[in-house]
């Protein structure tokens, strides 16, 4: 019985002239945006891709000088795209593209594409993510929002119930037929886009591709079908068909526009983020009056001793070593705890801006099929984070590998007048080119446990809510 | 007659619960994105106010070191002298006193100030910093972005209330008028009223008058409430003449979509279709339309990466250095504090600085400038393309109203670059000319003012959407105007 019902349900959407034409409207755009999305990334990977390997080749050929110059010189790291970012581009706009390591300072990313772009880019990116999640259930709204509605209206419905069909049949019928009709366009999308991945060569990025996508599809079929069972639910609660529709398309506009930025908003009030220039004179101020009060000259002058007995001297003469490169190195260190509490506040300030964004989406399916969507797709927050962080990593660590050298090599150095060591710009090889590894797919899952089961509460309740309404389902027009 | 129905009408709408609901959830949004717009304004000059003290102290130390040192010099007897090089704290001239090392170590930030109704449309505001650092520094790190802002929130947009009027307002209107004749027409009132002296047309715009009356009433008064609230210069005819003509612009793009309303009643078949319909227009207008515009003009006329900005300039920085800095000591490049006390290569170093900075702009000026050039065929496109979506006209028109539109921020721009050759050759030519710097030649450094673009520039940005949403707006009147006398009363 449910069969019949629902080869009836889809034969009859896909004969409506409507169907032919929002689906192929659909499809189409569908097509354009993974075009786009993909052209845009590969380009933009190759940029990525040219860029490192130039800026690695300028720190290698930056020409004979201090080490410590060649540090100050320092080395970018510029950000991957993200394994699928074609299909979900996420914050890639707005997060920045290119990180300056140097000598003394930890920078973050600058340069978001969104400020090169004219400021109709805030409409949004038309890419195959934000179809699915906009345009995707408005199609299932339009096609299901007459499934009972429409038949009690044109008196259809009494007869179906005469037959002996149970409410729930019906239900579990028209719910296939809808969401066959439906497949049957978003399938389009999965073709194109696994041709698009065979094309690229993307499994050498190692980022289990193939499990990306599979719980990505899954993530959207579980979206679609809150909004399949929503509809139901809806069309069999509302005593008019466009009573059901205006219903339907509010909640739309609802979950898909307004929830995502008075999420943001709340979040926002209540874990400000800092402004720039108060960020910045903080933390040079900071820096300036040393971590913990004591300014760095005043700080190795008292530590002096101490660092110079480490090496069994008791004045700058004796020591073993250049005493500019312990000095250089000790500032450096001295700033690591400055740099961790204000990079850190302003990491924390995104964090909980993002928990509660998370939290705040229980109320509209489209916040936490968002943020899966970036996660999987690997245009997300964290991402950025950590490649800020492997960013960090490697400046402490080229900058402590440099002065170590120049400790060494420059230990002649030590008397006044001596003039400055100047190395073979062969010595930078000691330096390994930047290479950024995410996270693994494991770790972005359990960050995003939340946002599953966030989807599968709701699929829960759009659930209850069909059963619930299709029990209560009059035949008869008021 | 007319009349009758008007105010029928208003008193329905009134009655019904679902219309009063939507006024109180119009009123709690447009509310709620005065406040949050109102934050981001209020950050801004949270952000500008702290960078510009944090270097004016700077400065401000580096002179309080001038007067002491000019104190000594005074009492003492002697040379006021120059500063060659950074001494150890308390011996010799003080830093101060070398414009070389003043103009590089400290930054002027400049601030463009945002308008009265700043608040109302964010626009690139958000990403787009209003206050810029100017030093001897490359012409590059002006305009390196410095936002700090979460990309997840600058991705998802601003809740200001340009969003409520062109996002949600359309989404209202079209609810409660989707249904104008279809549904008089489906419960057999049409053929009832229209036996009354009425035409047809005379119903429908009265009908519209009574819709578009109360809720234009209403977002226009919580307009000004908002503006009463978080607007800025209140006393000044800016804000107002700026107000005025955010008015129009939202009277204009709401009956847009009333006409809408009433084009698809007239052509449109049952209540349930022309709902389908509006909200199918409503998407292609503001939503696919003008993500399809500007994926055009990104395709079309790409942006050189960032990327290859930054790569460009390092090519030009080592180029510069091999060149220039063969003889002398990068060490000091780096380390001002450690170049000994009267060394003459100190001086030459911070020659050879100041030239070197000159050489990294000039090689990397016209990869910028094709940027922008880039940028500016971006702008044009979108400005011939506006003309398909009056959600874009709007936007733009809003961003140009509240001042947060790329042709203001590009005016703001080119005066800072202006500032950035004024600022930098203050100190050179004192530095070059080993001009000891005294206390009272602080306040003579040059200072920077925001010169407003003429109000009538702004007008003739703006005009181009204005007219494009009227023009839009008239053809949607017209078109069921003629038509509406072919109009079926009753259901066949």
């Amino acid at each position: 019985m449910i069969a019949s019902i629902a080869r009836k349900e889809f034969s009859e959407i896909v004969r409506d002239g409507r169907f032919k034409w929002t689906a192929g409207i659909m499809a189409l755009l569908l097509l354009t945006a993974l075009a786009a999305g993909y052209q845009k990334y590969s380009a933009h990977m190759d940029i990525q891709r040219l860029s490192q390997d130039q800026t690695n080749a300028q720190w290698l050929n930056q020409g004979d000088k201090n080490p410590h110059s060649g540090a100050h010189y320092g080395n970018y790291a510029f950000k991957p795209a993200g394994p699928l970012a074609f299909f979900d581009n996420g914050i890639n706009n707005y997060a920045g593209t290119a990180l300056f390591m140097e000598a003394h300072k930890q920078n973050f990313a600058v340069g978001r594409p969104a400020t090169d772009q004219s400021s109709i880019g805030r409409f949004g990116d038309l890419s195959g993510a934000m179809i699915l999640q906009l345009l995707m259930p408005l199609l299932i709204i339009f096609l299901g929002f007459t499934a009972f509605s429409g038949e009690r209206e044109s008196g259809t419905l009494r007869q179906v119930m005469s037959m002996g069909v149970s409410n729930r049949q019906l239900l579990w019928g028209k719910a296939l037929g809808i969401g066959v009709a439906v497949l049957l366009v978003v399938g389009i999308c999965a073709l194109a886009g696994g041709v698009a991945l065979s094309l690229a060569d993307l499994s050498a990025d190692n980022e289990s591709l193939g499990a990306r996508v599979a719980l990505l599809s899954a993530s959207y079929l579980l979206y679609g079908a809150v909004f399949l069972f929503l509809t139901l639910a809806v069309s069999a609660w509302a005593k008019t068909a466009r009573t059901a529709l205006m219903v339907l398309v509010g909640f739309w506009a609802f979950a898909g526009f307004l929830a995502p930025k008075a999420a943001v908003e709340i979040s926002k009030a209540v874990h400000p983020t800092p402004a720039f220039g108060k960020w910045m004179a903080d933390m040079r101020s900071h820096q300036m009056r040393g971590f913990d009060g004591v300014p760095p000259f005043v700080r190795f002058e008292q530590e002096a001793a101490d660092i110079f007995a480490q090496y069994g001297a008791s004045s700058v003469a004796e020591l073993p070593v250049y005493v500019g490169a312990l000095r250089l190195q000790k500032f450096e260190e001295y700033d690591f705890p400055v740099f961790e509490e204000h990079y850190g506040r302003l990491r924390d300030s995104y964090m909980n801006q993002r928990r509660l964004q998370d939290r705040v989406g229980i109320a509209a399916p489209t916040l936490p099929l968002r943020s899966l969507s970036m996660a999987l797709s690997g245009t997300d927050l964290i991402r950025h984070i950590n490649f800020a962080d492997a960013a960090e990593a490697y400046r402490r660590d080229m900058v402590l590998k440099v002065n170590n050298y120049l400790a060494t090599a420059a230990s002649s150095f030590n008397t006044p007048g001596s003039g400055t060591f100047v190395a073979d710009e062969a010595v930078f090889a000691m330096v390994p080119p930047f290479e950024f590894k995410s996270q693994g797919l494991g770790a972005t899952l359990s960050e995003h446990a939340g946002n599953f089961i966030a989807l599968l509460l709701w699929l829960c309740l759009s659930l209850a809510l069909a059963l619930w309404a299709v029990r209560r389902l009059s035949v008869e027009e008021d | 007659m007319k009349r009758i129905i008007i105010s029928h009408e208003t008193r329905q709408l009134f009655r019904s619960g679902a219309f009063r609901s939507l006024l109180v959830l119009i009123a709690g949004a447009i509310a709620f994105a005065a406040w949050s717009g109102q934050r981001s304004i209020d950050r801004q000059v949270e952000g500008a106010n702290a960078a510009i003290a944090f270097e004016d102290s700077r400065r401000g130390r580096m002179r309080a070191d001038t007067e002491r040192y000019e104190a000594q010099v005074l009492a003492e007897g002697g040379e006021y002298q120059f500063a060659s090089a950074r001494h150890a704290p308390g011996a010799g001239p003080p830093q101060g006193t070398n414009a070389g090392a003043v103009g590089a170590e400290t930054s002027k930030y400049l601030t463009m100030p945002a308008t009265g109704l700043a608040s109302f449309s964010i626009g690139q505001s958000d990403i787009q910093l209003n206050y810029v650092p100017v030093s001897m520094n490359p012409t590059m790190n002006i305009t390196r972005n410095n936002e700090l802002e979460n990309p997840v929130n600058l991705m998802t947009g601003a809740f200001d209330i340009a969003f409520v009027v062109i996002f949600l307002l359309p989404i209202f209107v079209l609810a409660i008028s989707y249904d104008l004749l279809s549904s008089e027409k489906e419960r057999g009132t049409l053929a009832m009223i229209l036996a009354h002296p009425i035409s047809l047309r005379e119903l429908m715009a009265s009908k519209i008058i009574a819709r578009a009356g109360v809720l234009l009433a209403g977002v226009l008064l919580l307009g000004l409430l908002a503006l009463f609230a978080v607007g800025a210069n209140l006393g000044s005819t800016d804000t107002w003449a700026r107000f005025g003509l955010w008015m129009s612009a939202t009277l204009v793009y709401t009956l847009f979509w009333f006409a809408m309303s009433v084009l698809v009643n007239v052509y449109g078949k049952n209540s349930a279709a022309n709902g389908i319909a509006l909200a199918g227009t409503w998407l292609a207008l503001v939503v696919v339309v003008p993500t399809l515009v500007s994926l055009l003009a990104t395709t079309i006329y790409p942006a050189p990466s960032r990327m290859e900005l930054t790569t460009a300039a390092r090519e030009a920085q080592t180029a510069a250095e091999k060149n220039y800095m063969a003889r002398l000591d990068e060490y000091y490049y780096d380390h001002l504090e450690f170049v000994p006390e009267g060394d003459e290569r100190a001086m030459d170093f911070l020659t050879v600085a100041m030239s070197n900075r000159n050489a990294i702009d000039k090689a990397v000026r016209p990869l910028y400038d094709e940027f922008q050039a880039q940028l500016n065929r971006q702008e044009s496109l979108v400005q011939r393309f506006q003309f398909i979506s009056p959600a874009i006209m709007m936007q733009l028109a809003l961003n140009e109203i509240s001042g947060t539109s790329a042709d203001r921020y590009e005016h703001f721009l080119g005066q800072v670059y202006a500032f950035h050759e004024e600022w930098g050759e203050y100190f050179t030519v004192r530095f070059l000319q080993r001009y000891p710097l005294k206390p009272a030649d602080y306040d003579q450094f040059p200072a920077f003012e925001y010169r407003e673009e003429p109000f009538g520039t702004v007008l003739m940005r703006l005009l181009p959407s204005l007219l494009g949403m009227l023009v839009l707006l008239f053809g949607a009147i017209l078109i069921p105007f003629l038509t509406l006398r072919r109009y079926q009363v009753a259901t066949s």
